[in-house]
């Protein structure tokens, strides 16, 4: 058919195609010039579009070649038949390197499983989009957010599944009883559940910390094992606060007036040094309700609480810093100075230029790479008057923000059981705490081990480790709205920042998030009720073209 | 007949991948996100219907209402400033000037460079405190204000910076104007007119063709812009850069709620025909096309 057609009118294929001459044989249709119409016996010369067509047939086989990084481990040769497990994590870097080890020790220890980890970008949306396209990897590194919504959607597994198949341990039931059994009065500042005690915990060996345990677990099942955690905490410049006299400071009133005197600005009003700023790295900017006492979200109602008292008290804190004390234009040109240096030899706190700032424990891995010279500490979240009278907050129990990664196995995965063998390995406390400590995190258990903190190069570690273990520790509110609630409080604060009126904006934030909620929660029940019998993962699976 | 039908096989052969392709890659995807948006869908579980209520969702929806002024402004403002900018600088380098090839190349340098390292360029130049634009500001005495960190200031910010990058509507303008015939300008001339009377009754009518088409390019684009506010602003401060575009991604793929972009990427589309409808039938009235 193809041939005919080159050959409409009875012209040759040559002409017909302005093909070059001399050329004595056409491979695709075998025509000659020489040996007229039909083509005879093929020549010797190749034509030009052959010539083209192998190229081209070659660049595309270059591009199409599956591509192995280097860096990418491979089935020893004595390893061949092993199952190989596909782990797609969001950590590239030192962090990804210090993954890759425990990745590769898991690879040693045993002959039958063999993990390929993969360093993906912008992972949640790959992996919902993998999920839900049916064709997710083994397992894939998330954020806790992502728990409350993937768990309802049962797009991941629970781990207890695996007790049918014979792979949970016995703590697994046990500490999932016991959280059934805890109740959220057990914690105090940000709200949440907790845990009860025990030697394992869920897929782990050990204890979860309490508000590490409600991270992973979502209406009294475990989804997720953890994959490091961290607190927020105040860290400051020892130098610094010895020019004013002041040691770091317990009371929000005590940050200001330290603040207040480390301040210094120019004679066009430019802030030169900043003492605090909520601006400054303006990464959480939820996090300040927990220094008053305030959380963002009611569980047990599943209502938004942005508007309580306690939080208005927050962000009427936030509008005074930046409109009575050091000006709006003033610190949002000092913030937005070190908007991508971050991190970096110019970030704010390292070179020097802002005293005291809310952070991580990576920030101390930063400074002994790019300042080792500076003076620092760390202590936990400064509260407010009223907070640290009522004495919920003590030195055992003090306040910060606990946020985790999570490792879950997605559901339709192709080697489930493979896939818990070594998210089991990966809880172990062992892994997880040295992984904690190539991280310069804290550990995720309630008891850390001497041998942990005997090891770990960060100066203020016990301050990140008390506020993993305190009951006043914030967590993210559990809802699968929250990414957006997070959004419009971003939104919210950079308004208060410019000079809104606090209670109108905290208001009609407040309505807009129990909006989404109660929409989320209208839909989840109307996806109950549709269900008629029917599993929610079969009719995942038929939506899905057979994703169970 | 069987030599036409014949050749009209072959011919459907030939556009076989272009009929495919818009069928998988246009008609299929529209046809699933106009189903879509009429459900609660997160690409994690089946699509519940919930008729109409992603659509009245948007009424109530603050952030909504913020990227569609946003992006109204943005648009309005690309279309017109970057018409004007771009005329003007055609017609400028048709003047006889030394350099101007030069010139040329240097304004339609910018369309050359990535969005990603433009973008960060330009952060680089409105930055507050080490920006070369408040330096040059502040040199002369004039206030230096946070370019991108004040809700005032960010959108004005990212529409001058779309402005750089108008290289290839000034290519397509100075190509109409070279199409102009040389007689009119000479038969204006014998009637009397002066310069600003040539360009109004003889260059501009001439190159309303060129004109119009940069306009609905400069619709379509300025009501699509998504990659320079989601690098500069994120769309803050206090969502004063967030754009449609953005918006209908963030709920796609960071909330998992894919019912409700696709009635926002529905709505976006809808007014992007509207839009380009209404200036095609304003420009009945006003484009000029030779012989017609």
């Amino acid at each position: 058919m193809v041939r005919r057609a080159f050959f409409v009118d009875g012209i040759e294929c040559f002409n017909t195609l302005s093909l070059p001459s001399p050329v004595r044989f056409c491979v695709l249709c075998g025509s000659s010039p020489s040996s007229g119409y039909p083509a005879g016996v093929p020549g010797r010369v190749t034509s030009r579009r052959a010539v083209l067509a192998g190229m081209a047939a070659l660049g595309a086989a270059a591009v199409l070649w599956p591509y192995t990084p280097k860096s990418r481990r491979r089935v020893p040769r004595g390893g061949r038949g092993r199952v190989e497990l596909t782990y797609w994590e969001k950590w590239t870097g030192l962090e990804g390197l210090a993954l890759q080890r425990l990745v590769d020790r898991f690879n040693a220890s045993q002959e039958r499983v063999w993990v390929h980890l993969i360093p993906v970008g912008d992972i949640d949306a790959k992996a919902m989009v993998a999920i839900g396209g049916g064709d997710p990897p083994d397992l894939v590194g998330l954020y806790t957010y992502n728990v409350p919504g993937y768990a309802e959607a049962r797009a991941v597994m629970p781990l207890d599944e695996f007790v049918s198949r014979g792979g949970l341990q016995r703590e697994g039931r046990e500490g999932e009883r016991r959280l059934e059994a805890g109740t959220e009065s057990e914690r105090g500042v940000g709200g949440g559940g907790s845990g009860g005690r025990g030697e394992g915990d869920g897929v782990a060996d050990a204890e979860y910390a309490p508000g590490v345990r409600e991270l992973l677990w979502h209406e009294g099942r475990q989804w997720a094992g953890v994959n490091t955690c961290y607190t927020l905490g105040l860290y400051y410049n020892r130098a610094m606060l010895r020019e004013v006299g002041a040691d770091a400071p317990t009371t929000v009133a005590e940050l200001d007036a330290i603040a207040d005197e480390l301040t210094t600005q120019d004679a066009q009003g430019r802030i030169t040094r900043a003492g605090f700023l909520q601006n400054l790295p303006g990464w959480w900017p939820y996090l300040w309700p927990a220094m008053f006492g305030g959380a963002l979200f009611d569980a047990g109602r599943n209502a938004a609480t942005v508007d309580s008292p306690a939080c208005v008290e927050a962000f009427e804190w936030i509008a005074a810093t930046a409109r009575r004390r050091h000006g709006v234009a003033a610190t949002r040109a000092f913030a937005a100075a070190f908007g991508r240096s971050m991190h970096s030899a110019q970030d704010p706190f390292i070179s020097g230029r802002l005293a005291m700032i809310v952070q991580g424990p990576w920030l101390a891995n930063f400074i002994a790479a790019l300042n080792p010279a500076l003076e620092f500490g760390v202590v936990p979240l400064p509260v407010s008057g009223a907070l640290r009278a009522s004495g919920r907050v003590d030195d055992a129990n003090p306040v910060g923000l606990l946020e985790a990664d999570v490792l879950m196995i997605p559901r339709g995965c192709p080697h489930p059981e493979e896939a818990y063998e070594f998210l089991r390995f990966h809880q172990q406390q062992r892994e997880q705490e040295q992984l904690a400590l190539d991280h310069f995190k804290p550990s995720p258990f309630a008891a850390p081990s001497p041998e942990f903190l005997a090891r770990h190069g960060h100066p203020g570690i016990r301050v990140h480790n008390a506020i993993v273990g305190s009951r006043n520790a914030m967590v993210l509110p559990r809802t699968r709205v929250w990414k957006q609630y997070s959004d419009l409080t971003t939104a919210a604060f950079d308004a208060v920042w410019g000079g809104a009126d606090v209670k109108q904006t905290l208001a009609g934030l407040n309505e807009r998030a129990q909006q989404l909620i109660d929409s989320a929660e209208e839909r989840r029940r109307q996806r109950q009720s549709g269900r008629r019998g029917e599993s929610n993962e079969m009719k995942t699976s038929r939506w899905h073209g057979g994703l169970a | 007949m069987r030599e036409s039908r014949r050749n009209l096989l072959a011919g459907l052969l030939w556009v076989s991948p272009w009929l495919v392709g818009v069928a998988a890659f246009l008609l299929a995807p529209l046809a699933i996100t106009a189903y879509v948006s009429f459900t609660d869908y997160s690409l994690l579980e089946e699509p519940v219907w919930v008729g109409a209520a992603n659509y009245r969702e948007m009424a109530g929806d603050p952030v909504f209402w913020k990227a569609v002024r946003n992006t109204g402004l943005y648009a309005l403002s690309f279309l017109v400033l970057g018409t004007v900018v771009s005329v003007l600088i055609a017609v400028l380098l048709e003047q006889p000037l030394r350099g101007r090839g030069l010139v040329r190349a240097i304004v339609f340098l910018p369309t050359l460079i990535p969005v990603v390292s433009a973008s960060i360029g330009w952060m680089w130049l409105f930055n507050a405190q080490h920006g070369l634009l408040n330096a040059v500001l502040g040199r002369v005495g004039l206030p230096t204000p946070d370019w991108l960190g004040n809700p005032t200031f960010a959108m004005p910010s990212l529409i001058l910076m779309s402005l750089w990058v108008v290289g290839s509507y000034v290519v397509i303008c100075t190509a109409a104007l070279r199409d102009v015939p040389a007689a009119l300008y000479e038969a204006a001339d014998l009637d009397g007119m002066g310069a600003l009377a040539r360009f109004r009754h003889v260059t501009l009518p001439m190159i309303s063709p060129a004109i119009l088409f940069n306009a609905v390019m400069s619709i379509i684009w300025g009501l699509q812009v998504f990659a320079v506010p989601l690098i500069m602003t994120k769309g803050g401060p206090n969502n004063a850069t967030v754009v449609f575009s953005m918006y209908v991604y963030s709920n796609a793929f960071a909330y998992g709620r894919m019912g409700y972009a696709s009635a926002l990427a529905w709505v976006q589309l809808l007014a992007t025909l509207a839009l380009t409808g209404v200036a095609l039938m304003i420009a009945r009235r006003f484009v000029h096309y030779r012989g017609a």
